[in-house]
């Protein structure tokens, strides 16, 4: 009541513009919300083959329904020499939360270059997989919001990938995809790559049935199945779009190429 | 000058182990919570609350990270070892985050571990256990005995007590002075020495097939066999696990691998050539 | 924690209801008849809500009783179903619904064939070969995946109750005490005698 006959009176103080007052009694301890991260959206994609690695994203940012750019890399060279990471062999992508991807690869770039000037040999795929996972297990209860996929070529030239979950569970796979487009992506993948669901057709029927077993891909197989992948994310998935950027890795180095996506 | 001789040197014997200043140093890198205060933690009065609203998919569906949690394992003691086996699923809410997670870590030779609740908790401190583990071995010239093993594990979990880690993970191995040794260890701090465990959301499916059937006496291929069709009925009814079969066998001189086996054409075998699971239909007209 | 189950063989249905009536942190009771027959040849047992369970149970036992005097002819099995059914989805969309859940374990003297019900608060109907309600779903289900099959014997039937039953004593926390069993075959409805003393301990 007297909260009303205040608000009815002129005063010469400012009056809140809010519906309502705050309700807390001043001077007390008051907690605030900490939320620190944001989805940046976008879908990442690797996968690898008997002497390649593809590692592949989409270059839109978004913040809810806007877009905040439409060139905003989510992959990135790792090691190498230079701010150009020239001659690198490792590359890391990371979808969700990018000030979170930003700061996830400094580190582990910062990691890769100094075990080069430290050791004097390039770090394996293998031992940098290793680390990246230490990196974010870190942060275990302060996780980086992100999933990120590491690929590169291990010690017999074979394509590798690994991918991670936000605290560092890790695992080598031959592909992988995350992010925004991820629950489109996959099962194309799972049918199209590791051949699931798919039997010989001549082997007859019932436990008769032979599953297809999956062969290594080659790289132009593979190229076509990461466009497919995308278009046809961007098609149904609003957070993915503007531009694919590919990276491939192989004995000779890595290898970038950009396509434009759907700009709506 | 003999007191000074002495005073100045050391017989054979006591110069094989270690000295003083070793000792001393080595008793304060035990001591020092090793890792532990290299944790990044958020800025908030209670780090474990805010890490709950952020990542606990069960308290909060709308969670936005969802760490990827494992599901059902187990292993069971008989005369000719310890059988270890384990489902391959790895979910991040009701997403299903892969059918290919290794849930069997393989800490030595001679020791092995499970994993179940959070994937990354337990693949990171059992691969920590597998340093440590090592480190005993070349400090102490001999191999740790699992009693040992998991007692580190047990006690690194304990500190962490309430901060947020989810791990329900066993221990199985055999060493000279114990023999087959099998430990449960979980993230509340639980430690126990027991015959026979199944941990994780399916536990108690698997726990049905392998209870009714689970003697000591058991040869090796009758215990592979009802670890095998246990993880398989907990991959039947429920929905957190699923994927592949991972079975091991821990002997005498070390574990042996026996497969990583699609669950999907062991389950059709399973009910068409021994007519189990009359639940499911296979014919249109039933 | 209350246990029911159900397995169907050959040539009959094996209905199990747990003994104990719990209320808080006491057992009332421990010889209590979760079960009523509905039908010559139709049983139910019920779990749930205290007080919903008996009232559902006889509720719908009156009325297939007077529906056979009324037309002087014996509901099968499944009609039973049918009935019990509509009544708990009627009762589920009513300002205050049953919380029960229901087994009927039925001999269709017709068919010559054993039939199981499973049946839910919500109104679900299943007919399955074998059926557990509460925690006996999560520890007997997969039992029963492994050992049942559709033309087993009695005495078959009986030993896989039993499997399920130490199972369940060897790993739920709270003393059920013991199941009461009953048997639905061609000549009705007959109690079976269960041993349940012995105790049974986790390895």
């Amino acid at each position: 009541m007297a909260a009303m006959m205040q608000s009815a009176m002129p005063t010469s103080e400012p009056g809140y513009s809010f519906s309502q007052a705050p309700q807390s009694v001043a001077g007390g301890p008051r907690q605030h919300g900490f939320y620190p991260y944001t989805d940046n959206g976008g879908t990442t994609l690797g996968i690898t083959g008997s002497d390649f690695a593809v590692l592949a994203g989409d270059t839109r940012s978004t913040s809810g329904y806007n877009i905040n750019s439409r060139y905003a890399p989510k992959l990135f060279k790792i090691g190498g020499t230079g701010s150009a990471n020239e001659g690198a062999r490792i590359v890391l992508s990371v979808v969700g939360f990018a000030a979170d991807g930003n700061a996830l690869k400094e580190r582990l770039d910062t990691v890769v270059k100094m075990y080069k000037f430290q050791h004097n040999k390039e770090m394996s795929v293998h031992a940098c997989a290793q680390r990246l996972s230490h990196i974010l297990y870190n942060k275990r209860f302060f996780p980086y919001y992100v999933h990120a996929i590491l690929g590169g070529l291990d010690e017999n030239g074979v394509g590798a990938l690994y991918s991670y979950d936000p605290v560092g569970s890790y695992e080598r796979e031959t592909c992988r995809s995350a992010g925004a487009a991820s629950s489109l992506i996959t099962p194309f993948l799972d049918n199209q790559v590791n051949l699931k669901n798919q039997y010989d057709p001549t082997s007859g029927s019932g436990l008769e049935k032979v599953t297809k077993a999956p062969q290594p891909l080659s790289r132009q197989t593979v190229e076509e199945l990461v466009t497919d992948s995308f278009t046809s994310a961007a098609e149904r998935q609003i957070e993915v779009g503007d531009g694919l950027q590919m990276f491939i890795i192989t004995k000779d180095g890595i290898e970038e190429k950009y396509m434009e996506l759907k700009k709506d | 000058m003999d007191a000074l001789v002495a005073q100045h040197s050391r017989s054979q014997h006591a110069a094989e182990g270690y000295s003083e200043d070793e000792m001393q140093q080595q008793m304060s890198a035990d001591l020092a919570q090793p890792l532990s205060l290299q944790f990044a933690l958020p800025p908030t009065a209670s780090p474990s609350q805010w890490l709950r609203a952020m990542t606990d998919d069960h308290s909060n569906p709308q969670c936005p990270i969802k760490i990827a949690h494992g599901t059902t394992t187990l292993a069971f003691r008989h005369k000719g070892g310890i059988v270890v086996a384990t489902d391959s699923r790895a979910t991040a809410g009701d997403w299903i985050a892969s059918q290919t997670v290794k849930k069997v870590i393989e800490i030595n030779s001679c020791l092995l571990g499970t994993m179940a609740g959070g994937a990354a908790d337990c693949q990171y401190w059992l691969a920590y256990l597998g340093m440590q583990c090592r480190l005993h071995e070349l400090r102490h010239k001999r191999r740790i005995s699992v009693a040992a093993a998991s007692k580190i594990l047990a006690n690194l979990v304990y500190s962490y007590k309430g901060m947020g880690l989810s791990m329900g993970t066993m221990c199985a191995g055999v060493t000279p002075s114990e023999g087959p040794a099998l430990y449960y260890i979980d993230s509340d701090g639980t430690r126990l020495a027991g015959n026979l465990f199944c941990v994780g959301s399916g536990q108690t499916f698997a726990y049905g097939v392998l209870d009714a059937e689970y003697h000591y006496d058991m040869e090796d291929a009758e215990a592979l066999e009802l670890g095998k069709r246990s993880i398989l009925a907990a991959t039947h009814r429920d929905a957190f696990s699923g994927g592949y079969i991972n079975l091991y066998h821990v002997k005498e001189d070390g574990w042996v691998k026996h497969g990583f086996m699609d669950t999907n054409p062991i389950f059709w075998e399973t009910k068409l050539k021994k007519g189990e699971f009359s639940n499911v239909t296979s014919k249109m007209d039933e | 924690m209350e246990v029911l189950l159900g397995i169907t063989g050959k040539d009959f249905t094996i209905v199990a209801a747990s003994k104990a009536t719990m209320r808080g942190p006491t057992v009332l009771k421990s010889s209590d008849d979760k079960t009523r027959p509905l039908s010559k040849h139709t049983l139910m047992a019920y779990s749930g809500e205290a007080g919903d369970t008996v009232q559902f149970a006889e509720y719908v036992q009156a009325n297939i009783q007077l529906y056979s005097k009324r037309n002087a002819s014996e509901l099968s099995p499944y009609e039973v179903s049918s009935f019990v059914r509509s009544e708990l989805a009627k009762s589920l969309r009513s300002r205050n619904p049953y919380n029960v859940n229901l087994l009927l374990g039925g001999f269709d003297p017709i068919t010559d064939k054993p039939e199981l019900y499973w049946v839910d608060y919500l109104a679900s109907s299943a007919r399955v070969p074998y059926a557990a309600h509460g925690y006996a779903q999560y520890y007997c289900l997969s039992t029963l995946d492994k050992h049942h099959h559709p033309d087993i014997s009695f005495e078959q039937g009986m030993k896989i109750l039993r499997m399920c039953t130490d199972e369940l004593k060897r790993r739920l926390p709270i003393d059920f005490k013991g199941v009461l069993v009953k048997v639905v075959t061609k000549d009705g409805i007959r109690e079976e005698p269960y041993e349940d003393e012995k105790p049974v301990y986790a390895p």
